[in-house]
């Protein structure tokens, strides 16, 4: 009698457990597709672009991307017009900030499965994803795409002569200015002027000064303790440097390096920058002061996006005040050009749905009436060259005070230089030298040791020389 | 122990000093069977993956396509890292910085609270003990708002006493002072109720016939609670120390390791290597020194305190 | 006499001083976690900062709850978790418990031990091979990587042997004599009379699952997924912005059923967490 009703028992138990956890397993089920419901069968040589792609394909791809980007695509009505050319796909998106785009989207890779069917990606970490395997050779599909494309950005897309990206925008580096803020200092406030002025790193110092001297602004932000070399990175871009050479060699503790490093460190030295950790709440608020009383920060060199969220969510009630002029040179006569940021979409091999993703991504992309209206609404600069040529880009805006903001990123946009700042092992070198110019910044080591052992470590880490 | 297993082995002395005969193993399938989910997921979840783990050690893997084999050279790397040893050495550093001020507070709050001089026990223990069940994560974030350089309540309330404002997260000290901010204010509570259990259990007697005799309420505390309170205080510094060591979620949220690599612990940097540059096969290394470490460190902690508490 | 009452009053105010110096310490991130959620955005940054905001509301929190995967799921998910989590490693660690405490076997000492010496493995060590087994095993971003590897964990096995050897072997042994099997006298018998222990044990187990934020980070990737701490990391806005009003309103729902439970619960769960300190 015990041994039946133990059974009973146990089978109770286990029934129960049983039935608790899949209860539990069932609400877990992932959604990022591995099972598209109804598709054309799964291609492993994708479909070659054409307009009028006869099948065209059909079913459902997850996207992801960060909110700022994909309420781009959604709110300037590309989302709607691939909707009406493909209206059997339908298009899922999913948004993530960057960070848990590339810690999610690499162990999706791994683990073989939960990746979606494009991701967004930037061009910082495009290259270190791209080499860790298992996104979808693109190369016959964006080969048309290539000589339309800025040249600098494919590197960080290729491997071993192969394509794995599309290239969305670029980030052309600019000099953003208050203009009521060097009025009031009295200095010419003309983009033309401006440009002038601050034709070197070294004149951007003095006219910092006076600025600093007339009305208590700080120049810019260049926070110490948290500096996450950001615009060390464009300096050295726009010299053509980086933190490698053509050889793979690490140039971290080059002479050339070390020497642009002291030459941003001049800023701290002369007391003119504001220690406002960047990308902060608190930074966003001294950006937006309304008048040069309240001190707001003076100017700004960052890329052409930044021109956006000047105008929509950070600093938008100081619409007119603004100006965008070029960014200094090292040295009198070298480019006034260098890139921060850009984004790139891929296609990981696990897409059960590739036609209907390449579909996607060309359409928003590589179609010039795409970026186009993708660039209306954001001013992400379009990395599709022959989109340049539009009425678009001679438009005056407003918020530069009438200006012709577009034409300024598009100059700079086609004299970029190619850089060694990206790459496969960006964020472990970003790491290193931010750490090192957090020492400098902070009084702890000087230019020179900070980028020696900086560069030491890379060195052991990455097994470059 | 109980010895209730009459029942099950009739004719069969406790058996402490006789080998195990097949017939005792036979007899005891039931307790084998109750303890086995224990080992069986131990096998899996944590032998298998410890073996394998020292495998990954000795290669170079992304975690995806080829596993390269590369002898010692993770170890050879790892010598070298010094932002594996800047952790260890935080990991020191921290220990130092909150387990004595935690401990002894939490002992202070206790005694006082025990001490029935105070009203409100009880909800002085609630809210004391009340961070303790926040998510870290909601925890940290809390803090970074709150540590804010120019625009954080606390600067703030500071300048109303005229003190300038504090480079919390700017600075390495004052990452490493937040962090511990943090941390005791999670652990404090926790620390306290354990204290106040273990005083619950010494009579006061003691205390009280000490002060008859004429000594003062510091004295009693000195030298009579503390004493007695060793085996709980033991208990909590140990915990403390495992904790100082495994702290994840307070420093991902709150310094993301900085400002320079200041705030920093082994398990951060394991996980960044692993899951950020994708090196799995030197984050095992990392991991197995890190191990050989902790437990070298563990077995001198309880040889040393087990020989004081005596 | 005068100085000696002097003195006593002087050590009380002293002694409330300190407990309500620590106090407000305690309390001061959840009131301004409370008061941030509240809070219209541009506000969150004012100087000098504002309490308590004449414009205060619940659009943070209605934000939440019409997001694209509302924060309802998200509750759920965790509770699931944590519910499922502490359901197995209580019915599993209190099995464990029971062999250990009231039963003689060989090798019995050696056994334990190993299982106390299993507390000292970091788990960094085994946090990439148990990722690759998750990942062989296809449970990525299900809820099983969450639930099944702790299921008999060291921690529970020592809490539940050290309740159960005060449990009385009367019952057992006349249960035994009436013929009753094994489990039977587990599951009739034991459990019931050690309901307290299960209690003060399963909200251990409870919050811990609840508020984990490693395994989670590591395990769960669709938002839909999401347990509450990964939520509240998820509003690190893109280019650096973050929702600090919607932040913390995640994180005060986070906390609220925790806080219910806890006031109900509060003396088991304190009992609970002294069990192995004095007992110990």
């Amino acid at each position: 009698m015990s041994r039946t009703n133990l059974i009973k028992k146990l089978v109770g138990v286990i029934l129960l457990s049983v039935i608790i956890l899949t209860a539990c397993g069932t609400s877990a089920t992932p959604t990022a597709a591995p099972q598209a419901p109804a598709t054309t069968a799964p291609e492993n040589t994708p479909v070659p672009a054409q307009p009028t792609a006869v099948p065209k394909p059909t079913g459902k791809i997850t996207v992801w991307g960060w909110k700022a980007a994909m309420d781009v695509i959604t709110n300037s009505g590309v989302l709607d017009d691939f909707k009406a050319a493909y209206p059997d796909v339908q298009v899922e998106i999913v948004q993530y900030s960057p960070t848990d785009v590339y810690q999610k989207l690499p162990l999706a890779l791994q683990a073989g499965t939960g990746a979606p069917d494009v991701a967004l990606v930037e061009s910082s970490h495009l290259a270190q994803i791209v080499n860790l395997g298992g996104l979808t050779d693109l190369t016959d599909l964006v080969k048309p795409y290539v000589p339309k494309i800025n040249a600098y950005k494919w590197p960080d897309a290729t491997l071993n002569g192969k394509y794995y990206a599309l290239p969305w925008d670029s980030g052309p580096v600019v000099f953003y200015y208050r203009r009521d803020v060097f009025k009031a200092a009295g200095l010419p406030d003309d983009p033309d002027s401006v440009s002038k002025a601050v034709a070197t790193w070294d004149s951007y110092l003095d006219v910092c000064k006076t600025i600093k001297q007339k009305t208590g602004s700080d120049c810019f932000s260049l926070n110490k303790a948290n500096n996450f070399a950001r615009l060390y990175e464009m300096m050295l871009w726009q010299q053509g440097l980086g933190y490698y050479d053509d050889q793979g060699n690490v140039t971290v503790d080059s002479p050339a390096n070390i020497a642009t490093l002291e030459e941003m460190k001049k800023f701290w030295d002369a007391g003119v920058t504001s220690d406002q950790l960047e990308w902060t709440d608190g930074w966003y608020a001294e950006l937006a002061k309304p008048t040069p009383a309240d001190k707001p920060i003076a100017s700004l060199v960052e890329a052409s996006w930044m021109g956006t969220f000047l105008k929509s969510w950070i600093a938008g009630g100081t619409a007119g005040k603004w100006g965008v002029a070029l960014m200094p040179a090292m040295q009198a006569g070298q480019a006034r050009a260098a890139n921060d940021g850009g984004s790139n979409f891929v296609i990981p091999d696990q897409s059960q749905n590739k036609a209907a993703a390449w579909a996607f991504v060309e359409f928003v992309l590589g179609r010039e009436q795409s970026e186009l209206k993708l660039f209306a609404y954001s001013d992400f600069i379009p990395s599709l060259e022959t989109t340049y040529s539009d009425a678009l880009f001679i438009e005056p805006d407003a918020f530069f005070n009438g200006e012709v903001a577009r034409k300024v990123y598009v100059d700079v946009v086609k004299t970029i230089p190619t850089a060694h700042v990206y790459g496969q092992f960006y964020s472990q070198m970003n790491g290193f030298v931010a750490t090192a110019i957090q020492k400098v910044g902070t009084g702890k080591m000087s230019v020179t040791d900070a980028l020696k052992e900086a560069a030491t470590s890379i060195r052991q880490q990455t097994g470059l020389k | 122990m109980a010895e209730s297993t009459t029942m099950l082995q009739p004719d069969v002395h406790p058996t402490a000093h006789r080998r195990p005969v097949w017939r005792d193993i036979v007899k005891a399938r039931w307790p084998y069977l109750f303890i086995s989910p224990f080992y069986l997921l131990f096998i899996i979840f944590g032998l298998y993956p410890t073996i394998q783990s020292l495998y990954l050690s000795f290669t170079e893997w992304k975690g995806l396509g080829p596993i390269k084999q590369v002898g010692l050279k993770n170890y050879t790397l790892l010598f070298q890292d010094h932002v594996f040893w800047q952790s260890m050495e935080n990991g020191v550093i921290l220990f130092f910085m909150y387990v004595p001020i935690m401990t002894f507070l939490a002992l202070v709050l206790a005694v006082i609270l025990n001490s029935k001089r105070v009203r409100g026990f009880r909800l002085f223990r609630t809210i004391l003990f009340i961070p303790y069940i926040m998510n870290i994560v909601a925890a940290g974030f809390t803090f970074r708002l709150l540590l804010e350089q120019k625009y954080g309540l606390v600067n703030s309330l500071l300048g109303i006493f005229h003190i300038p404002p504090v480079p919390w997260l700017e600075s390495m000290w004052g990452g490493r002072v937040s962090l511990c901010l943090l941390v005791i204010w999670a652990w404090l509570g926790y620390n306290m109720v354990i204290m106040l259990a273990g005083l619950q259990t010494i009579s006061n007697e003691l205390t009280e016939a000490a002060m008859i005799d004429g000594a003062d309420q510091a004295q009693a505390f000195f030298y009579i609670t503390v004493p007695m309170m060793r085996p709980v205080i033991l208990f909590s510094v140990v915990l403390s120390t495992m904790g100082s060591f495994n702290l994840f979620g307070e420093i991902y949220t709150l310094t993301g390791g900085g400002p320079m690599n200041a705030t920093i612990t082994p398990i951060v940097d394991i996980f960044n290597q692993a899951f950020a540059n994708f090196r799995l096969g030197y984050a095992s290394a990392m991991a197995y020194v890190y191990f050989m470490i902790i437990f070298v460190l563990t077995l001198l902690q309880v040889r040393y305190f087990g020989q004081r508490v005596d | 006499m005068f100085v000696r009452r002097l003195s006593r009053t002087l050590g009380d105010v002293v002694m409330y001083a300190l407990l309500i110096g620590v106090s407000i310490f305690m309390l001061l991130p959840f009131v301004w976690m409370l008061s941030t959620s509240l809070k219209p955005a541009d506000e969150i940054f004012a100087l000098p900062p504002i309490i308590i905001s004449a414009h205060s509301s619940l659009k943070a929190y209605i934000y939440l709850l019409q997001q694209q995967v509302s924060i309802l799921v998200n509750v759920r998910n965790t509770f699931v978790i944590a519910f499922s989590a502490t359901i197995v490693r209580l019915f599993f660690c209190s099995l464990g418990g029971y062999g250990f405490a009231k039963f003689k076997f060989p090798g019995q000492g050696w056994l334990f031990g190993f299982l106390l010496g299993t507390m000292i493995i970091p788990g960094a060590i085994t946090m990439v091979p148990v990722y690759i087994i998750m990942r062989n095993l296809k449970w990525i971003d299900t809820f099983w990587p969450l639930i099944i590897p702790g299921a008999a964990n060291a921690f529970g096995i020592f809490f539940m042997r050290q309740y159960i050897s005060s449990v009385s072997e009367e019952i057992m042994d006349a249960a035994r004599i009436d013929g009753a099997g094994e489990f039977a006298i587990f599951w009739r018998i034991i459990l019931p009379v050690i309901a307290p222990g299960l209690t003060s044990l399963g909200l251990i187990f409870f919050m811990g699952s609840w508020n984990d934020f490693m395994g989670p980070l590591i395990y769960l990737k669709s938002p839909q997924n999401f347990t509450l701490p990964l939520v509240i990391r998820s509003m690190i806005g893109p280019v650096g912005r973050t929702v600090y009003d919607v932040q913390m309103a995640a994180s005060v729902i986070s906390l609220i059923p925790l806080l219910i439970i806890f006031l109900i619960f509060q003396r088991r769960f304190l009992e609970g967490i002294t069990a192995g300190a004095v007992k110990g």
